[in-house]
């Protein structure tokens, strides 16, 4: 298999890697989202592995255990997904699972999980943490932040059983920070004009760096950029994508499919998990949490500002001709993102397409397709 | 003591008409140059209070928009700007500021604020409000930590409202509360700054002083209401009552309440009664009057006789201050307030002498109350809306006459 073919595979079996780790004897720690400091579980010994949905799943068991308490927000496809998978057992190689504060929905999983943990054990669902991480980047914020990373560096001590040496540190963000590194040369791959890799590929190797072993991601990958020179020049559309997490393809199947070349995006399976690597200066454990503090915002985060900022920014430098937003049903801290980056966008000569209230599964591709395909002609 | 049937509480009419006036009195005080904030209810009113800034909170200002029927005229003006909200009650505000028409606004609506705080309840929050800030060309202070968004924490303990007043302290994490406190400091740092207010820690004691004051006279109200039956005062009345909680460690919030307080012992030693025909009672868990109180009334001589507030300010409100720091104190109050726990809300329908309780619940998720009322035999209808239809009212019909009389021995209609 090419390296390509190799990352690929593990896009697509997701457990592939996690699976072969656990029959050698290693423990996976799986975790929600992109604010978990995933260096500290690679220091400690543990596999880190980022779960994600299944747009062609079921979210039978999910719907049994709606969010409750005053106005909670109900949750997005992809929540329900993972939940839902997580119930069935499609988790069932995860020793432990950490569930940060992040959006709330998937905030509000850890409360929810915890009690059918304690309530129905035959779920078997991992051990779980809590991973507390504030809205702000302010100085208290930070202080506060810190304090938790801390706690969560000595939670993984007790479950590996050694201490997380500065070295261990140091070598494990030397490693993601060459992931970081090689994704970065990948999204000015994207960039480059024209563009020598698709949208779809791009999803394919950012996302497989959070199922692999980041060692094994990284020759892979490697390896995939040695051969660059096989690589033929993309045709089509420059199109960027503003959107609510796209852990699968459907989406940029359909965009390149149109005659369209996603070159660049803001979400948490694209450009932004990698675009800002650890500073290498100083005490290691400082230098995560002032990345984890300050990384690329989401949209949870605070000031409105600056994520409109990341969006206009990243689609300029990637040379977008055109913006398609995706918002998913329900998900509204990105909802009221919308209109500023639209208005953004277009000042920057950049059209864009807004699709609301999309389900999780894409209902009606055809439809869609027609949608997106007369909006890329109309570029 | 003869029956007699009550009118109007005065003070509630008192309390209506003192709304409008105060928002007329921040009106002309903000066009003399003085300055007005807007927050999220429970963030930090009582500071503002503290120091003598007029504060509107967000949920109040919602309410008073939806009650004033101007929710889908707002949601119109929303869906102009390309907002398409999942929960439109909380952004009514919001579309009021982008509105920006006082013929239109309800009460001729908000000057313009000094300031914006709130945070992160919810998602929507903070993006609704930072929103709202740069159309009022105001700051927006986000607070880490506000209500309920701690779920990962363990639940509150059983009975938890008995520990809330003493110890508030065990129900905190005193890590997120030191946090909570910084910013609560640095907010007051930023009002002296840009708003030439002083603030005084003695100021700030005595406002936590008329906190408890007032909500202690609320207490005497609830147990009133709870143990007099008939009872004393209509569903409507107790609900206007509760706008004083917005006026929450002022001389003049804890004066209405009294008022209240006495005009209610007044009543029960006068035999005043808001349904002197009184045979069933039920608790209302939402904290409105729902469309079908009359209906209930004149069927079943059914009195609403508590809502989902009803035990709020002497439960969760009040609070002993710890080692002379009300600040810290009311951060921690800014934290956590209650949860809606089923042993909660029974022990409110218990105390209340209730022959049952409707709530109205979200149809996508089930009732947290039923698995404990339906064991404890406190009959229970979990509604999807509050408003009057033959369906609902059928529903009504049908729980009472099957479920609550033959419960409740003795009533003959």
């Amino acid at each position: 298999m090419t390296p390509f073919e190799i990352i690929q595979t593990h896009y697509c079996r997701r457990d592939l890697a996690a699976r072969a780790w656990k029959q050698k004897g290693g423990k996976v720690v799986g975790y929600f989202c992109d604010n978990v400091p995933e260096e500290l579980i690679q220091a400690a010994g543990f596999f880190p592995y980022r779960l994600s949905g299944d747009p062609t799943g079921t979210v039978e068991i999910a719907e049994k255990y709606p969010p409750t308490g005053t106005m909670a927000a109900p949750r997005e496809g992809f929540v329900n997904s993972m939940f839902n998978r997580l119930m069935t057992g499609e988790y069932d190689f995860l020793d432990f699972l950490v569930v940060p504060h992040a959006r709330e929905t998937i905030h509000r999983l850890h409360q929810v999980l915890a009690e059918i943990k304690d309530q129905n054990p035959s779920f078997h669902l991992p051990e779980l943490y809590f991973l507390d991480n504030l809205h702000t980047t302010f100085y208290w914020s930070g202080v506060y932040n810190r304090l938790r990373w801390r706690e969560f560096k000595t939670t993984l001590e007790q479950w590996s059983g050694k201490e997380i040496t500065d070295m261990a540190l140091s070598d494990a963000i030397a490693v993601t920070n060459e992931n970081r590194t090689l994704l970065k040369k990948i999204a000015a791959l994207r960039a480059a004009d024209p563009p020598r890799i698709s949208g779809t590929q791009a999803l394919r190797i950012i996302g497989s760096s959070m199922f692999m072993l980041k060692e094994e991601h990284n020759r892979r990958l490697s390896q995939f950029l040695d051969e660059l020179d096989k690589l033929s020049a993309k045709d089509g559309v420059r199109v960027f994508v503003e959107a609510s997490p796209l852990d699968h393809l459907q989406l940029y199947d359909i965009i390149e499919s149109c005659g369209a070349i996603v070159v660049g995006e803001d979400h948490c399976w694209g450009n932004r998990y990698s675009d800002v690597l650890i500073n290498t200066a100083g005490d290691p454990f400082e230098a995560l949490a002032d990345r984890y503090h300050n990384k690329s915002p989401c949209p949870r985060m605070f000031p409105l500002s600056r994520r409109i900022d990341y969006c206009v920014n990243s689609a300029v430098s990637a040379g977008a001709q055109g913006a398609i937003i995706n918002v998913y049903e329900f998900d509204e801290a990105l909802m009221w993102e919308i209109p500023d980056a639209v208005k953004a966008l277009e000042e920057k000569g950049i059209p864009s397409l807004h699709l609301r209230n999309q389900p999780y599964r894409i209902a009606d591709p055809d439809l869609l397709t027609s949608r997106i395909r007369e909006f890329i002609k109309s570029i | 003591m003869s029956d007699t049937i009550a009118g109007e509480l005065k003070i509630a009419g008192e309390m209506n008409a003192y709304q409008r006036k105060w928002l007329a009195n921040v009106r002309e005080r903000v066009g003399n140059g003085e300055p007005f904030a807007i927050c999220n209810g429970d963030e930090f009113e009582e500071i503002f209070n503290a120091m003598d800034i007029p504060v509107m909170v967000l949920n109040y200002w919602s309410k008073i928009i939806a009650t004033e029927a101007k929710a889908s005229y707002y949601k119109k003006v929303l869906k102009e700007r390309g907002y398409d909200p999942l929960h439109l009650f909380f952004s009514l505000g919001l579309a009021c500021a982008m509105d920006n028409n006082p013929e239109t606004a309800p009460w001729g609506g908000l000057p313009k604020p000094s300031v914006i705080v709130g945070g992160s309840k919810h998602d929507r929050e903070m993006k609704v409000l930072e929103l709202w800030a740069r159309e009022c060309g105001c700051p927006f202070i986000p607070m880490e930590f506000g209500l309920n968004t701690t779920p990962e924490q363990p639940p509150l303990p059983p009975r938890w409202w008995e520990r809330m007043r003493d110890h508030w302290d065990e129900l905190i994490d005193p890590d997120r509360l030191n946090v909570r406190v910084e910013e609560e400091k640095s907010l007051i740092r930023f009002l002296e700054i840009t708003t030439g207010k002083h603030f005084s820690p003695a100021k700030l004691d005595r406002v936590a002083e008329l906190i408890n004051e007032q909500m202690d006279y609320w207490g005497k109200v609830r147990d009133l209401i709870a143990a007099t039956i008939p009872c004393p005062v209509s569903l409507p009345d107790q609900i206007a009552m509760y706008q004083a909680m917005w006026h929450r460690g002022t001389e003049m919030g804890c004066n209405f309440i009294k008022a209240y307080y006495e005009e209610i012992k007044e009543r029960v030693e006068k035999g005043i009664f808001a349904n002197p025909n009184e045979k069933l009672r039920l608790m209302y868990i939402p904290a409105t009057t729902p469309a079908y109180a009359g209906f209930l009334e004149e069927t079943y001589h059914a009195s609403l006789v508590c809502f989902g507030y009803s035990s709020i300010p002497i439960d969760c409100y009040a609070r002993t201050v710890h080692n002379n720091d009300a600040l810290r104190t009311l951060a921690s109050r800014h934290m956590v307030l209650f949860s809606e726990t089923p042993d909660w809300r029974l022990k409110d329908a218990q105390l209340h002498q209730c022959d049952g309780v409707i709530e109205v619940i979200d149809p996508a998720m089930p009732s947290l109350n039923k698995p404990l009322f339906d064991a404890s035999g406190m009959p229970l209808l979990s509604l999807y809306t509050d408003k009057d239809t033959r369906d609902i009212k059928s529903r009504l019909s049908r729980w009472i006459e099957t479920t609550v009389l033959p419960n409740h021995k003795g009533v003959t209609l």
